[in-house]
């Protein structure tokens, strides 16, 4: 396997562009990737899209095809990737094989999404039986995304005596990070009395511990180590990428199923878990040798239980951690300094590549006021719809 | 399963009525795992076999989390009457969590661990007048039934 390199990085702020097409928020990050590695558009070789969820041409997302037929018709190859909000890393895992392969020197990954207000509905194209959890859930129960994640929090408070001002803390952390993050859409310091005193939407959980879903568009630009050496600067690569799969008995609550046959050897989360153990495995370091993480808090739980599935702390660790500032930019574990989804926002496929560019933008020493001082080695955990994980560590 | 002003969200997920109200899943004669809804398949890597059978799932089981689901989910989900309510995740003895509507308890009253049972209850009456039924959980004591 060839190594492979960060040679641009680029993307859209985050927030609401009802103005704004799809597709131009994907033009706008990709020109600034491109911009970033000194390259034009007609130097690609190939570009990956991940597919997004909400809106695009042709009833099929937006694809990679449709991006250079809109702006460059050079004839190179695409490839489009599915994986609901993991599509984003899995497009970058895709990028990362076509050069690691030795078939490409420069391919670009790039996820772009407009999200609609409010829960997320199911999408078309399912019967309306048993055959489609996601119809059950709605029929059943009407049990939302947040339901979900907050029958985790719930057990976690049982089983590690986690309490209501941990949660929120969670979430004051997150806003402290993204005020120092120009493209973050949140850009506000919030504190533990506003967490708890804003709307509460799944018990325990309040609306400002839930991902604030958002229009967003990231894209990198991947390449050989001689197209790295060309464009000069430091020189980050990507040590290790990886996506995965559920595993059978994982006991995670997992979106939109009704059931779990939870087995108590099998990791949470596991379709992360093992895509984070694989990711590591490649760049032959631990969670012991991470220096920062870019993971998926689409709650307020995510921030405190994350860490500990991937064996960054132990089991129920994790709060002690929050409270004594570890997860801080300057602590032990430094956590989503980009204010992560609770407070840079969310915008499904397009967010595992965001957290890419946050870890060049960190390893390259870019990241202004929420630079974590002397990071070497850093690694995103993304998780998506139907059980898909990615993970990608870079080093510096 | 129902009478004629009665009717189920769903087809294929629940039978009978009162004490005889059970849950439809799959078991797989390979392995033995329990599936909730019927499934086409055993998901086990190490099962071979996959050979998936209708099985009815135990009508009790404990309280494995909760939540309090306090905005109206969109327009699927339909409710008479809404205000919000609990949902629990039951573990059943097949080994088996069940997520459903929690009745019978309230924020204030629900506790992890609680013994558990299945009961129909009406959510709404459609355009036709019938009642529509799904399957939820309530304490047993509530039901009057021995610990």
């Amino acid at each position: 396997m060839k190594p492979v390199y960060i040679l641009g990085v680029g993307a859209h702020a985050w927030g609401k562009f009802p103005d704004k097409p799809q597709l131009r928020l994907a033009l706008d990050a990709m020109q600034a990737a491109l911009h970033d590695a000194g390259l034009a558009w007609r130097d690609l070789q190939g570009l990956v899209a991940a597919s997004s969820r909400f809106e695009g041409g042709m009833g099929w997302g937006l694809h990679a095809n449709e991006i250079v037929q809109a702006v460059s018709e050079s004839g190179i190859p695409t490839c489009n990737v599915g994986g609901g909000c993991a599509a984003g890393g899995i497009a970058v895992h895709a990028a990362f094989s076509m050069i690691a392969s030795g078939q490409c020197e420069v391919v670009a990954a790039v996820g772009a999404e407009r999200m609609p207000k409010g829960f997320i509905p199911r999408p078309p194209g399912s019967p309306d039986d048993i055959s489609d959890t996601d119809y059950l859930r709605w029929v059943t129960m009407g049990a939302t995304n947040p339901a979900y994640w907050a029958l985790e929090t719930r057990r976690r408070m049982h089983d590690f005596g986690t309490t209501a001002e941990t949660l929120a803390l969670a979430s004051v952390l997150m806003h402290r990070n993204a005020m120092a993050n120009p493209l973050a859409r949140y850009r506000k310091e919030c504190s533990v009395e506003e967490v708890l005193a804003s709307a509460m939407v799944s018990d325990p959980l309040h609306i400002l511990e839930i991902c604030a879903v958002s229009d967003g568009a990231a894209a990198v630009v991947l390449g050989s180590e001689e197209q790295a050496r060309r464009r000069g600067g430091p020189m980050v690569q990507v040590a290790g990428c990886a996506t995965a799969t559920g595993q059978f008995g994982d006991p995670a609550v997992r979106v939109p199923m009704v059931s779990t046959a939870a087995r108590s050897d099998v990791p949470h989360t596991s379709e992360v878990a093992g895509a984070v153990r694989r990711a590591c495995a490649m760049a032959g370091g631990g969670p012991q040798d991470i220096d920062l993480v870019e993971l998926a808090d689409n709650t307020a739980w995510h921030v405190l239980a994350w860490p500990e599935f991937f064996g960054f702390f132990e089991p129920g660790q994790s709060d002690w951690m929050l409270r004594h500032g570890e997860m801080d930019i300057d602590g032990c574990l430094p956590v989503n300094p980009s204010g992560g989804f609770l407070s840079f926002g969310e915008a499904t496929t397009a967010q595992g590549v965001l957290q890419v560019c946050e870890l060049a933008w960190q390893l390259r020493g870019q990241a202004g006021g929420r630079q974590v001082q002397g990071a070497k080695l850093a690694l995103s955990a993304v998780l998506g719809l139907g059980a898909n994980g990615a993970s990608v560590v870079l080093k510096a | 399963m129902t009478t004629l002003q009665q009717a189920s969200v769903a087809r294929d997920l629940f039978q009978g009525s009162g004490d005889g109200a059970r849950l439809i899943g799959t078991r797989c004669a390979g392995c033995g795992t329990h599936y909730f809804p019927k499934s086409l398949s055993c998901r086990n890597p190490q099962c071979d076999d996959k050979q998936v059978q209708d099985a009815v799932l135990s009508r009790h089981g404990v309280l494995y989390s909760y939540t309090l689901q306090a905005y109206r989910p969109p327009p699927l989900f339909r409710m008479d009457d809404w205000s919000p309510y609990l949902i629990g995740l039951v573990e059943l003895p097949e080994g088996l969590r069940i997520l459903g509507m929690l009745r019978g308890c309230t924020r204030d009253t629900v506790r992890i661990g609680m013994a558990m049972e299945l009961v129909l209850e009406p959510l709404y009456r459609d355009e036709s007048g019938q009642e529509v039924l799904t399957y939820k959980f309530q304490p047993r004591m509530a039901a009057g039934a021995t610990p």
